[in-house]
């Protein structure tokens, strides 16, 4: 892996060489909200953002994709037209770690077995440029999964801030290609930056409040039924704002969107296992009937189901969930429950 | 003609729409483009999305045998929002397709074995691919004695009569069992339940497989009687029915524990079936 370093006041007129040729996504400060968002100017780009509201999942799984266009003249002529081109290339500056990881927890689901066209081709022509946290939120717990703060996995190049450089490891083929299309990297001289690297891996980590999941995959595998499910289940409202806020979460609905007159749209969108209708057939019947199944699926999708379809973690510890419920339900008590068999 | 967007359905003409009781109609359906049936292969016990532009998709059954090439069929119960809007389409009218998808049933391990088959009411739709697809002259000498045992509510609601008393009872060395579940005025045949008819004839599991699909209370009660007869878990297999969107993995909906009916399931074995967290 090539390694090389941006001065820290070279960063912007850097990004701002790559907004020149690309769409460039980064993290931005709206209305107190921390996003992802295309950005006019570079300046407003908020490098020490702590964690965005939403994921950058929606670059590539967007909450509501248009699949095709339908024209169907009262069912005795039909024609679709499916976009030629899905996007443009793009650059997504600024993702942590914990994010990064799941693009890769993601990528399974939409690439392999039956490779699903429009996130691979929003995949394909996305760069994805890492940057490693600064500091710890009291929700984040990416380290519970072997995930490091610092870690560049599933980013195309991965920056880090130490003293008055970043730190730029080329970590992709795509990584090499945008540093070669947008010069401004400096390539000698990283020794030091390295260990300081290591250094700030563990100050950061260090922050964060341990998490043990040892042993929770083997609870999980031995007993479907466990009375912790009722309990978190009772305090469920079953608003779904876990599964929107998470990064991992991929469930989505099909629908059509017809205006009457033949012309219209078939769509996708996010859809959430926390919802009673998700599973509910034409006929009525509900395998996953009450709040009890609906809870024990997110947490065993994130916790169990993940594992033993891809053999990738289903939470990479971004904390979202814990932060936005509105009961205090917390993925890291639950943990706790499971461990203690309960 | 490669499937690059498995989400596109190829579109298809309703051919003929059949009958086949107050709720249940049977429609045939061929893809406006000839060579699509070289790149649509499906395997008996396989599913389709079917689409109606404008309304949406649902997850039907390929009811046809592979061995009927040229055509597909599909039969499907009034139930639904699309079910509904289908059931009053006809011949001529454009509809989308796009599978198959899922699993089969085992028909090479069932090579050499007696089958009987236990449906009940539009479980039967599944069931009669492959019923078929071992009945065709061409696979016939691959199996042994076939036995069909269906029952539905009522004598009106049993679907496919034309294969139950006339198509089926006449193929060599195959026996069909029909029940209804009360008695009615003009119906001299067999009345009960099928787990209970099933447990009257009491077939011998030697070497037999039996393939079951009808509702989930149906579903238990014949497995329960199956183990009690002595069939081994291998020996029952079934096919299960989820709701759907994709069919292809992603959307999440159709999980039973780990595994998505879509691309893992329909068709399971008792075997595999218990394996699996009870939620179906």
């Amino acid at each position: 892996m090539r390694k090389g370093y941006i001065l820290k006041d070279k960063l912007f007129p850097w990004l701002e060489a790559i907004r020149a040729k690309y769409p460039l996504i980064a993290p931005v400060q709206e209305d107190g909200l921390s996003l992802f968002k295309e950005v006019e100017k570079v300046s407003d780009i908020v490098l020490d953002y702590g964690i965005t509201r939403m994921p950058p999942k929606d670059l590539f799984f967007p909450q509501t994709e248009k699949m095709f266009r339908i024209k169907n003249k009262n069912n005795m002529a039909v024609e679709l037209e499916t976009p030629e081109k899905i996007t443009d290339e793009q650059v997504l500056f600024g993702v942590h770690s914990c994010d990064l990881k799941s693009i890769l927890a993601l990528d399974p689901v939409f690439t392999t077995r039956f490779p699903d066209r429009y996130y691979q081709e929003r995949r394909d022509k996305t760069y994805v440029i890492g940057l490693s946290c600064q500091k710890a939120l009291p929700t984040c717990f990416c380290t519970a999964y072997g995930i490091t703060p610092t870690a560049y996995e599933g980013a195309d190049l991965h920056l880090t801030e130490l003293g008055d450089k970043y730190l730029v490891e080329v970590v992709t083929e795509r990584g090499e290609r945008l540093v070669a299309a947008v010069p401004g990297v400096v390539f000698e001289g990283t020794e030091s930056l390295e260990a300081e690297k290591e250094k700030l891996t563990a100050k950061v980590a260090a922050e964060i409040k341990p998490v043990d999941i040892t042993g929770v995959k083997e609870v999980l595998d031995a007993n479907f039924e466990l009375p912790l499910w009722e309990k978190w289940a009772q305090k469920c409202l079953g608003c779904g704002i876990c599964t929107y806020v998470c990064p991992t979460c991929h469930c989505f609905d099909i629908n059509d969107f017809n205006r009457g007159d033949g012309v219209g749209e078939r769509f996708r969108c996010w859809d959430s296992c926390m919802f009673s209708d998700f599973t509910r057939m034409a006929g009525g019947h509900n395998p996953r009937p009450s709040k009890k199944e609906r809870v024990r699926n997110r947490f065993m999708h994130k916790l169990k189901y993940h594992l033993d379809r891809y053999n990738l973690v289903g939470c990479v510890g971004c904390g979202r969930c814990v932060q936005r419920c509105p009961e205090n339900i917390d993925i890291r008590a639950i943990i706790s429950d499971i461990k203690g068999g309960v | 003609m490669a499937l690059e967007n498995p989400l596109l359905p190829y579109i298809a003409t309703i051919t003929k729409v059949i009958d086949e009781t107050p709720d249940v109609k049977t429609f045939q359906m061929v893809f406006d483009d000839p060579e699509v049936f070289n790149v649509f292969k499906q395997k008996p016990g396989q599913v389709a999305q079917i689409s109606i532009f404008g309304v949406g998709e649902a997850t039907i059954s390929i009811t046809s045998s592979p061995t009927r090439t040229g055509l597909l069929e599909f039969s499907i119960k009034k139930v639904g929002r699309l079910t509904s809007v289908i059931h009053q389409m006809e011949p001529g009218m454009k509809v989308g397709i796009r599978g198959p998808y899922g699993n089969n049933f085992p028909y090479e391990m069932m090579k050499g074995k007696d089958l009987l088959f236990i449906g009940g009411g539009i479980g039967l739709a599944p069931l009669r691919s492959l019923i078929d697809f071992v009945l065709a002259p061409e696979n016939r000498q691959d199996y042994g004695k076939v036995e069909i045992l269906y029952g539905a509510r009522s004598a009106a609601d049993l679907c496919f009569k034309y294969d139950l008393f006339d198509n089926w009872p006449k193929m060599p060395d195959t026996q069909v069992y029909v029940t209804i579940d009360r008695p009615e005025e003009g119906w001299d045949g067999h009345v009960g339940f099928v787990p209970a008819y099933l447990e009257e004839i009491n077939p011998n599991p030697a070497n037999k497989v039996t393939i079951t699909c009808g509702p989930p209370i149906m579903i238990k009660f014949v497995l329960q009687a199956l183990e009690k007869m002595g069939y081994s878990e291998d020996q029952v297999v079934t096919t299960l029915e989820l709701k759907m969107k994709c069919g292809i993995g992603k959307c999440g909906r159709c999980n039973i524990g780990s595994k998505f009916v879509c691309v893992d399931g329909p068709v399971f074995t008792l075997r595999e079936l218990k394996k699996l967290p009870p939620e179906f």
